[in-house]
């Protein structure tokens, strides 16, 4: 029993800067990563943390700078700036990342409760934070994270 | 449960949704025959509820078998000639299959939907007909036993159990497993029922629940389903047509049936407990009385074998409500799948091997470098993509007949309701459309079958008194035309009154009487289409409830649709409705800001227009903050995109490759020195667009403006598209209009909801998104005020609409000639009847004169020089010969060609270069140009021709030395006519509008003998003046001259009315002359 349920709450998560914070997402929310941060279509009007769209193989994503949404420093573009393409509602979301780092396995046992404030990110953004050897990983609630309302 | 599951359960509602697709039209047509029903349509109905009862039995949902049970009997009655169907049996007939509707529809709350007072309807019709004997069987209740004893299965009323059993039929109880003999051999309970239907009647279908076992068990081996079922087959055939094992068959014996007591509650679903209690069991009505009745089991009634709870069944059903009640999906089930024709399916299959084969054909090409190949590939892609997107969009293709459809009833119902006779005839049912289309298109169809009905058809009565017969006609049609499809509602009604249309919308303020002036009967008509707007006198149930045609027609225009009215009143109306195939690709115009393109919907678009930079000044300007745009006499208003977007206004510098801010804030602003220059550097650089960057760079930031300056000062053209979305309609300034193209229309994300300046996204050519604006939304959000402008700017606008209008007449006027080299010369084009080109050559000299041979006659001539002291005209080669018509007489005036008409507002110097001929001067196109007094000028060349043939009404009138009053806005016009009024012995009074003209007339201590007036006036115009004299005791009896050129219908009628006593085309001199010189006198006698 024990056996089955963490073979079940393991996942994989892709984690990346946004700021000082290391952030992960499950890889199951992720579409693709793609080099698509610049040229995009800018939409006047549209929310400030709206970067823009773009055209991902005939679907319109929003792209989103994911920094000025939680509340900190804009992006700043740089040759390893990256777009995360994720699912949200259904429809296809691109958060921009300054930098994409390594794929992490994650087990049920290393996540916690995220505490009120991580890094400058308010705690409810994220859905729990895993603990390595090293750091701590915030696992970012796409859900949260990009609300609209 | 296996039967519960979605698919099933959506199989089950398609399918009874397509049962019940014709049930309407059959049923009325069953009621126009009445006894003579057509006995396979009668069928077809019957076998609907049939079929929708033994799926309903089925899936466990018992308020729709019960209902339908009942249906069926009534039908079955029908069927069988014992009820002849008319009007109040099929009303009942058609609201129990509204209900039905409705349950299927809302299939998870079915259960809890009440059903009594069809039942109780439905109940009264079978029970009604029966012989007094039989009614006790209907409320005998039998129970159904297994046959090896324990709980009742089955409880049925005895009138349905004779029926099942007569005609050498046996009652049997069929048990199918759902996993062996459904789920395993890949049936489906629904290809199951049918095929049993085939070979006998389903009476009723239970599930054997106690058999299922516990969920600790696991998952059940198997789950058995008990029919109730009646055939002539006999025992030993059935299983094998079945397929299913000997022993699962069992004949119903008698030892099987057992009365019930009708008080205890039945064995039967809680739904149909309610009124199985209530009230007597409907029947299955096939029963003949004649018929002896086989003995059943009430006097075989064996030892009860079992107990009669239910409680089996009850904890059964139980379940499947809480299941069917699952909180989410309501109505969207019936629409979430579409039904696909499987040859188009077989299509897409080809075609996607198609693509498969030329992507690879592509890759092997790219790989070999081979350009030849590449090119044929991509050629191949190319068709391969054009005919999958056509079968793709045909696969969401519906016949519009699902929506006419519905038409019949709801005909017949209001028609009922109201009173009158309507005959409906439909045309076109099988034209297709998009899907999103055909459901969106329903509620304005609806509508306006509707307004056809209560407004259109007038009572039969009525009709009657009107020649016409009493059944009104409306016709309903759709057809395929030019890539679009075509709908049209014809009624033989009433017709639209235009005129009371008129009053109507003036007596509601919708429009301003000026307005009316100008419109046509068509555009009349439609004035019914703005928001407010109702011509029935009396609200009616039926229609008329608050949602006019406004809202039909925006709800049309959503779906890129238009609306048509054509009507004679008395006579028809016709409302044609045009709308795209699909939604999803559509023609749009490509314009753009700054560096971003933007997509308009070409059906928001009205025209194009681009304002040359000399002509910016005159035609754009504010009115209070907003700026305007001179269209044709009318104001547009202007909203500028980048204003509405917050594009800042950048510039890319050539030379670094980064954005800057524009500097400037008005347009009239020069930009610095080094500003200009790196435009002209831009100049130079290859722009794909068709305009030079200069001119993207200019623009117009209209709100940033101050407000005292109220003109532009553009140094470039302003682009301007005129787009229009309901009645909304502006000018958008954008910086390039560039082509026009097909777009695929795609969502934009939940995150742009606020955003309402766009209709979605679209992606280019190149592979970039652009934006689609919408049209509505724009208008929105930069405050532009829905019909007009402010009540003030309103005001101003009717000035400014005024001024506009007279210096169209002054501009229509003009002919541009020249005589001498450098003089440019204008006459007023009305007095023009033709021009001629003739050789110099051709002129004979005739006693002193000049005249040419012209139409068989002899057409004096004269030049400018013989009369003013101008330049001569060139003495050889070709010229151009104005000829006028005075008095009857024509008259040739020569001039050096070219000669030109053109337009423009004058104002006119008439002091400066005043001199004989020649009334005075004015700037037209940076020239300074005489204005030709032709009659003075003919006067002093054939002094003999005005002054000597008219000396009678001269001498009289500077007898009666009669002071007019005249006003008119137009200097040109006012000069001219005071002119020769004056000329013919007249004291003329001149006023600029009607407001100097009521001064003048309220203050001056001369008699005013004849008031004449322009009627489109600045600040006060010629219908208000009349009124303010009629309205004035002192000046009532003044006999009042209206001089105008838009002397439409409406006018003249609308002028008589308030008490102008006669019309007169401007400029038609002798006319005017001698009216005034009659008028005179019949006031003087």
């Amino acid at each position: 029993m024990r056996k089955g349920l963490k073979r079940k709450d393991r996942a994989e998560l892709i984690t990346f800067y946004i700021g000082n914070t290391l952030c992960g997402i499950d890889i199951t929310d992720i579409q693709e990563i793609n080099k698509q941060t610049a040229n995009l279509t800018w939409v006047p009007r549209a929310p400030e943390y709206v970067v823009g769209v773009l055209n991902l193989r005939g679907m319109i994503v929003t792209v989103v700078d994911i920094g000025k949404k939680l509340g900190l420093n804009p992006l700043e573009a740089g040759k390893h700036s990256r777009n995360v393409i994720v699912h949200y509602n259904d429809e296809l979301v691109g958060i921009l990342v300054d930098q994409v780092s390594e794929v992490i396995s994650s087990d049920a046992d290393d996540i916690e409760p995220a505490p009120a404030n991580l890094g400058g990110v308010q705690g409810e953004y994220f859905s729990g934070v895993l603990k390595t050897d090293r750091k701590l990983i915030g696992i970012l609630d796409v859900h949260r994270a990009l609300s609209d309302d | 449960m296996l039967i519960e599951d979605e698919e099933s359960l959506q199989m089950y509602v398609e399918e009874s949704l397509d049962h019940m697709a014709n049930i309407e039209n059959n049923l009325l047509a069953i009621e126009r025959e009445g006894g003579n029903a057509d006995p396979e349509t009668v069928n077809e109905v019957f076998r609907a509820a049939h079929s929708i009862k033994g799926g309903a039995g089925l899936m466990g949902l018992n308020n729709i078998k019960e209902l339908s049970h009942r249906v069926e009997s009534v039908l079955g009655m029908i069927r069988e000639k014992k009820i002849t169907p008319d009007a109040s049996i099929i009303s009942i007939v058609l609201s129990a299959f509204d209900k039905l509707y409705e349950m299927v529809t809302h299939i998870r709350e079915s259960e809890t939907i009440d059903i009594s007072e069809e039942v109780v309807s439905l109940t009264g019709l079978t029970t009604a007909s029966l012989p007094a004997a039989r009614k006790p069987d209907v409320a005998k209740m039998i129970n159904i036993l297994p046959p090896d004893g324990g709980s009742p299965l089955f409880r049925i009323s005895r009138l349905d159990l004779d029926k099942a059993r007569k005609g050498g039929r046996d009652l049997y109880l069929i048990e199918w497993d759902l996993i062996q003999d459904i789920h395993e051999q890949e049936r489906s309970l629904m290809e199951i029922m049918k095929s049993v239907s085939m070979s006998g009647d389903v009476l009723d279908i239970t599930m054997k629940i106690e058999a299922v076992g516990t969920l600790e068990e696991g998952i059940p081996s198997r789950i058995p389903i008990l029919m109730l079922y009646s055939s002539r087959i006999g025992e030993d055939i059935l299983p094998s047509l079945f397929n299913v094992e000997r022993h699962q068959v069992h004949r119903v014996t008698k030892t099987m049936m057992v009365p019930a007591e009708a008080d205890k509650p039945a064995p039967a679903r809680p739904g149909a407990v309610a009124p199985e209690t209530a009230q007597p069991f409907a029947t299955e009505t096939a029963f003949s009385p004649e018929v002896t009745m086989p003995d059943v089991a009430d006097e075989d009634r064996p030892a009860a074998l079992g107990t009669e709870d239910p409680v089996i069944t009850e904890e059964n059903s139980g379940l499947i409500i809480d299941s069917l009640k699952a909180p989410h999906v309501k109505a969207a089930l019936s629409q979430t799948s579409l039904r696909v024709d499987v040859k188009l399916l077989d299509n897409l299959m080809t075609l996607a091997g198609e693509m498969v084969l030329s992507r690879n054909q592509l890759i092997q090409s790219l790989t070999a470098q081979n350009a030849k190949t590449i090119a044929s590939a991509a050629q191949r892609i190319n068709m391969v993509t054009s005919e999958l997107q056509d079968v793709i969009m045909r696969t969401r293709m519906q016949s519009i007949g699902t929506i006419f459809n519905k038409f019949p009833r709801l005909v017949r119902d209001m028609s009922q309701t109201l009173g009158k006779k309507v005959e409906l005839t439909i045309e076109g049912t099988d034209v297709e459309l998009d899907k999103t289309i055909i459901e969106a298109i329903s509620e304005p169809l609806v509508h306006l079958v509707r307004n056809s009905v209560d407004h259109g058809i007038e009572p039969p009565g009525k009709r009657t008194q009107l020649g016409k017969s009493p059944i009104g006609r409306i016709h309903l049609a759709a057809l395929h035309e030019a890539g679009q499809v075509s709908i049209e509602i014809t009624d033989d009604g009433k017709g639209i009154d235009d005129q009371l249309i008129v009053a109507t919308a003036l007596r509601k303020g919708l429009i301003s009487e000026r307005r009316v002036a100008d419109m046509s009967r068509k555009e009349k008509m439609e004035l019914i289409l703005l928001p407010g707007f109702s011509t029935s006198d009396k609200v009616t149930d039926v229609s008329g409830r608050g949602v006019g045609m406004d809202v039909v027609k925006t709800n049309l225009e959503k779906l890129s649709g238009t609306m048509d009215i054509d009507s004679v009143p008395g006579k028809y109306t016709t409302i044609s409705i045009k709308l795209p195939l699909t939604l999803a690709i559509i023609p749009s115009q490509i314009i753009s800001v700054s560096t971003e393109k933007y997509a308009i919907p070409q059906v928001n678009l009205d025209e194009l227009l681009r304002i040359p930079a000399d002509q910016v000044k005159n035609r754009i300007e504010k009115v209070g903050d907003a700026p305007v745009v001179r269209l044709r006499g009318r104001l547009l208003p202007l909203v500028n995109l980048a204003d509405v977007l917050g594009i800042e206004k950048t510039y890319i510098h050539p030379e670094n490759g980064l954005e800057y801010s524009e500097r400037r804030q008005n347009v009239a602003d020069r930009r610095s020195r080094q500003h200009l220059a790196e435009t002209e550097t831009e100049d130079a650089a290859p722009a794909p667009a068709k305009e030079t960057r200069s001119q993207s760079g200019e623009r117009i930031p209209a709100s940033r403006r101050k407000a005292e300056d109220r003109r532009f000062h553009a140094t470039s053209a302003v682009n301007i598209a005129v787009v229009f979305q309901g009645n909304t309609r502006y000018g958008l300034i954008v910086d390039r209009l560039l082509d026009s193209e097909e777009i695929v229309v795609k969502p934009l994300g939940r995150h742009f909801k606020q955003c309402r300046e766009y209709s979605g996204a679209t992606i280019m050519g190149d592979g970039r998104v652009s934006l689609i604006l919408d049209v509505a939304g724009i208008a929105q959000s930069a405050r532009l005020k829905p019909l007009e402008l402010s009540e003030k700017a309103q005001q101003r606008a009717a000035e400014e609409k005024a001024a506009a209008t007279a210096s169209d007449q002054a501009k229509a006027s003009l002919l541009m000639f020249a005589n001498g080299p450098d003089e440019q010369f204008a006459v007023s084009l009305s007095l023009v009847e033709r021009i001629e080109n003739i050789n110099l050559s051709a002129i004979e000299h005739v006693g002193g004169k000049r005249i040419i041979q012209y139409r068989g006659g002899a057409l004096p001539l004269f030049s400018l020089s013989e009369v003013a002291d101008v330049s001569p005209l060139p003495e050889s080669g070709e010229i151009a010969v104005i000829v006028f018509s005075l008095d009857g007489k024509e008259i040739g005036l020569m001039a050096a060609p070219p000669v030109d008409a053109i337009e423009v507002p004058i104002t006119i110097d008439s002091k400066a270069l005043k001199q004989p001929g020649i009334m005075g001067s004015a700037i037209i196109n940076n020239h300074t140009t005489l204005l030709v007094d032709v009659f003075e000028a003919v006067k002093t060349v054939y002094p003999d021709w005005i002054a000597g043939g008219k000396a009678p009404g001269h001498a009289m009138a500077v007898e009666n030395k009669a002071t007019l009053l005249f006003a008119e806005d137009s200097d040109f016009f006012r000069k001219q006519v005071k002119g020769f009024l004056e000329e013919d012995g007249y004291t003329v009074l001149e006023a600029a509008n009607g407001q100097e003209a009521w001064e003048l007339l309220d203050t001056t201590d001369q008699t005013v003998d004849l008031v004449i007036t322009d009627i489109e006036m600045p600040v006060m115009d010629g219908f208000d003046l009349t009124q303010k004299i009629r309205n004035d005791s002192r000046f009532r009896h003044l006999s009042v001259l209206a001089l105008t050129s838009l002397a439409g219908e409406e006018d003249i009628v609308r002028g008589k009315q308030i008490g102008i006593t006669d019309y007169h085309i401007k400029m038609d001199r002798e006319k005017l002359l001698d009216t005034v010189k009659r008028q005179l006198a019949a006031d003087a006698g």
